[in-house]
């Protein structure tokens, strides 16, 4: 029980360095704080569960684990997932000098609303700065793969951006005109 | 109107990562729930235990992240981030230091813009113009270096405070060099008093160093990458003079783990190999990242005081 003790211990010193950073991933990759916390937890088990089987350095066995047990979890919602996300997403940004601010925000949302490859792929390379290759490395696919799922990713994003910022504009349209109309 | 969605999206993931709080007692928890749902199961309890710990005792020794391998790909990580951070960030740095003999350096740069400022110990107060000390008014402003605008145009500038002289020169072209060793020839500290973003970046990108762990800088914690030692022959005429053969450098980078931009740098000169044994000098530069305003920019040049007299001699005869 000691030996187990002493181990957590050092799991959490490490944890105390890098906590953050993989916290961070992990709720991009879930969209929330909470569900992010959740998921690290999860991978801290199967690290602990590992034993020996993960050598050196721990971070790298606990992204890769983030990322498939995103996927899973993701898969394992389904469709009502998305349809909750949607359901939070808000329709309408407020129409106000803080518009840019709230796409970035709307951003981090929408990405909840793509597949897992692509949603995963996006926040390896945009946040955690990986490139292709070693994105490719870290999922086990081809870097192909990789790429498509990226470019996918991306087009959709901006698909779903253009529609929010083009509900803003008009709905900024209509406040104007209500203005007008009640001066 | 088109938008840049990897733009938005980067800066979008930045900004809800700064909401994300440093966790604490995941690892515990995490021990926890596995005990929990290890109770339920009715077999192998035991003997496992003693493995696992054993085995991930030997994961995750702190300084796990400075060995070979996993250390390895958390430098480039952190090197990458450092970089881009560098490449990204529209701020004007400023670096204050010390070491234990002189007095304080501040040092300014935006962009091709920089100035650098060498003040006097306490002690000596004023400097002289045969380089004595007034012992008197504390430590004052002895030497400004870096670009000033002059007609118009960008020219470096150099100005000594104790004979009220100043020179220029046009703006060369900066250093290329991967692996910059800058004057260590001249045993002089391997880091620039101008171009620290280019000296900074140059010396990741040339793969000699590596993270080697996490420290409070001011009760912040902090990255630490540390430099291999780079250790170069000494300028024949300067090693008479010391009676050293050897210079070595040594760096240290601590940056902030969310900006990535570096906070402290660390770095000592020691020359060796000669009848004089081995000498080593220190400095402690503090970096502060500021916006990049009209005032803190034109705080990143020299001004030419009124009353200072052009120099027109080689360099190095000005003081």
């Amino acid at each position: 029980m000691l030996v187990q003790d002493q181990r957590v211990e050092n799991l959490e010193q490490f944890l105390a360095q890098r906590g953050q950073a993989l916290l961070r991933t992990a709720a991009l990759l879930t969209g929330s704080v909470e569900a992010g916390e959740d998921l690290l937890q999860s991978a801290i088990e199967r690290l602990l569960r590992q034993r020996g089987r993960v050598d050196g350095d721990p971070e790298g066995y606990l992204r890769r684990t983030l990322c498939n047990l995103a996927a899973d979890e993701f898969r394992r919602r389904g469709r009502w997932r998305r349809k909750l996300l949607l359901l939070q997403t808000p329709a309408r940004a407020p129409a106000d000098a803080i518009a840019a601010v709230d796409l970035r925000d709307a951003m981090v949302r929408l990405l909840g609303q793509l597949p897992p490859q692509q949603r995963t792929v996006l926040v390896l390379r945009y946040w955690e700065q990986l490139n292709g290759a070693e994105t490719a490395e870290l999922l086990g696919c081809s870097e192909d793969a990789v790429k498509s799922a990226a470019s996918r990713g991306l087009r959709r994003l901006r698909k779903l951006a253009d529609s929010m910022q083009h509900d803003q504009m008009q709905a900024n349209g209509m406040t104007a005109r209500a203005m007008e109309e009640r001066s | 109107m088109s938008l840049d969605v990897e733009d938005l999206l980067r800066r979008g993931m930045e900004r809800f990562a700064e909401q994300v709080p440093v966790p604490t007692g995941l690892a515990r928890r995490a021990a926890r729930g596995r005990r929990r749902r290890r109770a339920t199961r009715t077999v192998v309890a035991c003997g496992i235990a003693a493995v696992t710990a054993a085995a991930v005792a030997l994961v995750v020794l702190p300084g796990a992240a400075a060995r070979p391998g996993g250390g390895a790909r958390l430098t480039a990580y952190v090197t990458r981030r450092v970089e881009n951070a560098l490449a990204s960030e529209d701020l004007v740095f400023v670096g204050r230091s010390g070491n234990q003999v002189s007095g304080d350096d501040v040092s300014w740069a935006y962009g091709a813009q920089n100035r650098f400022e060498e003040f006097t110990s306490n002690s000596c107060g004023q400097e002289l113009a045969n380089l004595s000390c007034t012992g008197r008014g504390g430590s004052q402003l002895g030497l400004a270096q870096g670009t000033a605008i002059v007609g118009g145009k960008l020219v470096n500038a150099y100005v000594t405070y104790s004979n009220r002289r100043y020179s220029l020169s046009p703006l060369g072209p900066q250093s290329a060099s991967t692996c910059p060793a800058g004057d260590l020839g001249m045993a002089a500290p391997i880091f620039p008093t101008t171009h620290w973003r280019a000296f900074i970046d140059a010396t990741l990108a040339c793969g000699a160093a590596g993270v080697t762990g996490h420290v409070l800088v001011n009760g912040v914690e902090t990255t630490q990458i540390t430099g291999k030692a780079i250790t170069v022959r000494l300028q024949p005429g300067y090693a008479k003079t010391v009676h050293a053969k050897w210079a070595t450098a040594r760096w240290t980078l601590y940056v902030n783990p969310t900006t990535y931009l570096p906070v402290r740098i660390y770095g000592s000169t020691e020359t060796s190999g000669g009848s004089a044994g081995s000498y080593t000098s220190s400095y402690v530069t503090n970096v502060q990242w500021l916006p990049p305003t009209r005032a803190n920019i034109a705080q990143t040049l020299v001004t030419i005081p009124p009353g200072f007299h052009r120099f027109y001699g080689p360099p190095g005869d000005q003081a």
